[in-house]
């Protein structure tokens, strides 16, 4: 879908759509909510609708940033601890690594 | 005319092409090498063997041959075109120069050559063998006491770990191979950066890392898409009959007979080395077990010759397998015998027995030179004084030639009475072996029948009968053939005593020399021999091969290994009782058994032979905690490929100029894309749709 030829309810729509979808533990909808509408958001001239799609692209952002953060320490914290956390890290992992601990 | 001409060149084009190897040019390139590899054990604490590196496809290095020290000094000073190979010799195989190289990061393999000159010493084991599971949870072999290790030739490179895969040459060729390809290339030094070098790769990528707990734990996990087998506890099984057959019962009514008496008598079944499929333990502890089954057919001629028909103390004769490892066998054994009523398994129709039913053990450990013989004990005993006055008489007596000695200890031999005495310090367990250890190849690939000094004669005489004193048949006296008779002879008459209530046997026979020949041929030399092929047949035929079986343990859990089979059947035969009168067809039920036996006529035996597992408690009991240090945790690891192969590398300047080249004309290709693209229109005049032509319609 091109989202330059959709109309600008629809696209206030499909962004409060995206934005609430994020919550079920999905920040990639997020991320792709505030790629998709960043250029409606920010750099297209003024329209009826920019306001509310902008408000919900930074609120995306910002989720999508905390959910960075707290993904990102989890992986440094856990490829630092796999080997001490034993038995626990090697349920949670999905590949365990041949030849090595 | 034409047509015959045609038919000729067509069969001649036919016959050409299939002439045409249509190997890809890739793998031209390389010429496999075969050896036997150093690969990846573990045990509660930690990793042991080699891996080669498993990113690319295997360790890659620079082949080099060490003939001096300077040679080290070459290859850990910054060498010219790292990583390098190092092509060790045995005599250069030390721990000193193998933890050196393997601590540099200029060296990413190991190969070993097999090399003609003779080494004085050679033994991958560590100088106190199972150091760790002796009897007192203190340890009472010090590596750093000489005097109180017991291999004090080792140099424990078996219990080190390797991040680089070491591969050892046994066939002849192969090391020159080798060596020609080093010599060809490498054997100047200067400029090496500048040249092609002579490479090799090997290929041993281990799976499991670690210990066995991790690796064990991390096969054992589900996993839905990605289940892999890391690695795999050591196990095997113990071989064991009985002098006389035990009662026959029901499984239903078995229960412990405390009033039973066992005399157990033991030795190893197996024994280990650094490379895969390698070792023949000749000395180590062949020689044991064939003192065990000598001894056992030497004491069961004699029970029915001296008609002694009180069976109130039975003899068992055991072989335990796994005992280069923390003694896999005997801790399962007891194990089994705490458990009450695990051994024998109901399936023997035998009553179980526990610890109390064994009156005495007699543990047969390494003899090395068969002349100085040992007995050792961890207590002053009764027991043990009887049997030390026992095996003095017949000594002196028979004229064995042994210089027998008695010692109290704590140090004691590492052999599976350790596992006993461990379980209950007052547990009368007596040992017979050398006095002092002079297997200069324990646990080797050298321990072979040149280091027993094993000579086969193949005396056409039957080996079912006993000697006479003073009968050496063609044997010659120092021959290790009389002086295992000798020693088995020792061990049957200090039981015998026992079994006759101290009354001296006065006869003049002694253990069978012939049967030592024809075990140790079997063992050593070939299984195509004449001890298996006349205790043994199916289906009307006999099929060794021309090649010993091997007798590590292995991780082999449905498969009973070879070397176990035929330590079954000898022992199994030497303790069996020929019915005669029995015909082949009433002969087929357990415990009768038809041979062909040794004179080849076919003969029918009521034998007591059996197997119990030896695979140690610790992955038996559930939760075990592998840092008690109670059992034996010895696993193994799993691997895909092991391989080698050499190659011609080329040098850093051509490598570097291959990739530049290829760089240039892919950024070339770029620009060349991109300005076609931004010109099209001028180098593509329009088409129009007419032009087109549109797919047919059908």
């Amino acid at each position: 879908m091109d989202i330059n030829r959709v109309s600008n309810e629809k696209k206030l729509n499909l962004c409060t759509w995206y934005f609430r979808a994020g919550f079920a533990f999905l920040p990639f909808v997020w991320v792709i909510n505030v790629i998709w509408f960043f250029d409606s958001a920010v750099r297209k001239p003024p329209f009826e609708e920019q306001n509310a799609i902008r408000k919900y692209v930074i609120l995306s952002a910002i989720g999508s940033f905390i959910w960075i953060i707290i993904i990102a320490t989890w992986v440094s914290l856990f490829q630092a601890n796999r080997i001490a956390w034993g038995s626990w890290a090697d349920d949670l992992s999905f590949i365990i690594p041949l030849g090595s601990k | 005319m034409k047509t015959k001409l045609a038919v000729i060149s067509l069969t001649l084009l036919g016959a050409f092409l299939s002439s045409v190897f249509c190997d890809r040019t890739k793998e031209n390139m390389y010429e496999d090498v075969y050896g036997s590899m150093c690969f990846r054990r573990l045990n509660a604490t930690h990793q042991t063997g080699c891996s080669s590196n498993g990113k690319s496809r295997g360790s890659v290095g620079v082949l080099h041959l060490i003939s001096s020290d300077s040679d080290i000094n070459f290859l850990l000073n910054k060498p010219p075109a790292p990583p390098y190979a190092a092509i060790v010799t045995p005599k250069h195989f030390t721990r000193e120069n193998i933890l050196k190289l393997r601590d540099s990061t200029f060296i990413s393999a190991i190969v070993l050559i097999n090399d003609t000159q003779k080494v004085e010493s050679f033994s991958q084991e560590s100088k106190c063998p199972n150091e760790f599971f002796t009897h007192s949870q203190q340890p009472t072999c010090d590596i750093l006491k000489p005097e109180t290790t017991w291999n004090p030739f080792g140099t424990g490179l078996l219990q080190e770990n390797f991040e680089i895969p070491i591969i050892f040459l046994s066939n002849r060729n192969e090391s020159e191979k080798v060596i020609k390809c080093f010599n060809d290339f490498n054997k100047d030094f200067t400029n090496q950066k500048q040249r092609s070098l002579c490479s090799i790769e090997i290929n041993s990528f281990m799976s499991a890392a670690g210990n066995s707990e991790i690796c064990m734990r991390r096969t054992e996990i589900f996993k839905l898409l990605n289940q892999i087998h890391y690695c795999d506890p050591l196990q095997g099984k113990n071989v064991y009959a009985t002098l006389f057959p035990r009662e026959i019962v029901s499984p239903k009514n078995r229960t412990i007979d405390e009033s039973e008496k066992i005399i157990l008598v033991t030795a190893r079944l197996d024994t280990t080395s650094m490379f895969d499929g390698l070792g023949l333990g000749a000395m180590d502890s062949l020689a044991s077990a064939a003192t065990l089954i000598t001894s056992g057919h030497y004491l069961k001629k004699l029970i029915s010759l001296e008609k002694l028909n009180d069976k109130k103390i039975n003899v068992m004769f055991m072989i335990f397998n796994g005992e280069s490892y923390d003694y896999i066998g005997s801790q399962r054994f007891v194990y089994d015998l705490k458990k009450g009523d695990a051994f024998p398994s109901p399936s023997s129709y035998t009553k179980p027995l526990n610890l109390s039913n064994i009156m005495l053990m007699i543990d047969i450990g390494n003899l090395d030179s068969f002349t100085d013989i040992t007995m050792y004990q961890l207590k002053d005993s009764d027991f043990g004084n009887n049997l030390i006055s026992s095996f003095q008489y017949y000594n002196d007596k028979l004229k064995l030639n042994i210089n027998f000695t008695s010692k109290t200890t704590n140090n004691l031999p590492p052999v599976s009475a350790q596992t006993f005495l461990r379980e209950n310090s007052s547990f009368p367990a007596f040992i017979v072996a050398t006095t002092k250890p002079e297997n200069k190849f324990y646990h080797s690939v050298y321990d072979d029948m040149n280091n027993l000094n094993f000579t086969y004669f193949n005396l056409s005489a039957d080996f079912d009968q006993l000697d006479s004193i003073g009968d050496s048949h063609s044997f010659t006296v120092t021959s290790v053939q009389i002086k295992i008779r000798n020693a088995a002879t020792l061990v049957a008459l200090g039981i015998y005593d026992i079994l006759n209530k101290g009354q001296k046997y006065n006869g003049t026979y002694v253990a069978s020399s012939q049967l030592v020949d024809e075990y140790l041929y079997c063992y050593l030399i070939a299984s195509k021999c004449r001890l298996f092929s006349s205790i043994f047949e199916f289906q009307g035929s006999f099929h060794g091969n021309d090649f010993p079986p091997q007798r590590y343990i292995s991780v082999q859990a449905t498969v009973t290994l070879e070397a176990t089979w035929w330590a079954y059947r000898v022992l199994g035969f030497v303790l069996s009782e020929n019915i005669k009168g029995k015909t082949k067809d009433n002969c087929t039920v357990l415990p009768d058994y038809w041979i062909p036996g040794s004179n080849m006529t076919g003969e029918c035996r009521l034998t007591t032979q059996n197997f119990s597992l030896a695979l140690s408690p610790a992955f038996e009991e559930v939760d075990y905690n592998f840092k008690s240090n109670r059992y034996s945790t010895w696993t193994e690891s799993t691997w895909n490929e092991l391989s080698a192969r050499i190659f011609l590398r080329p040098s850093p300047t051509h490598e570097s100029l291959t990739f530049s080249i290829g760089f240039v004309v892919m950024i070339l290709s770029f620009v060349i894309v991109y300005i076609v693209n931004s010109k099209s229109d001028v180098l593509f005049t329009e088409m129009t749709v007419e032009h087109v032509s549109l797919p047919a319609q059908c």
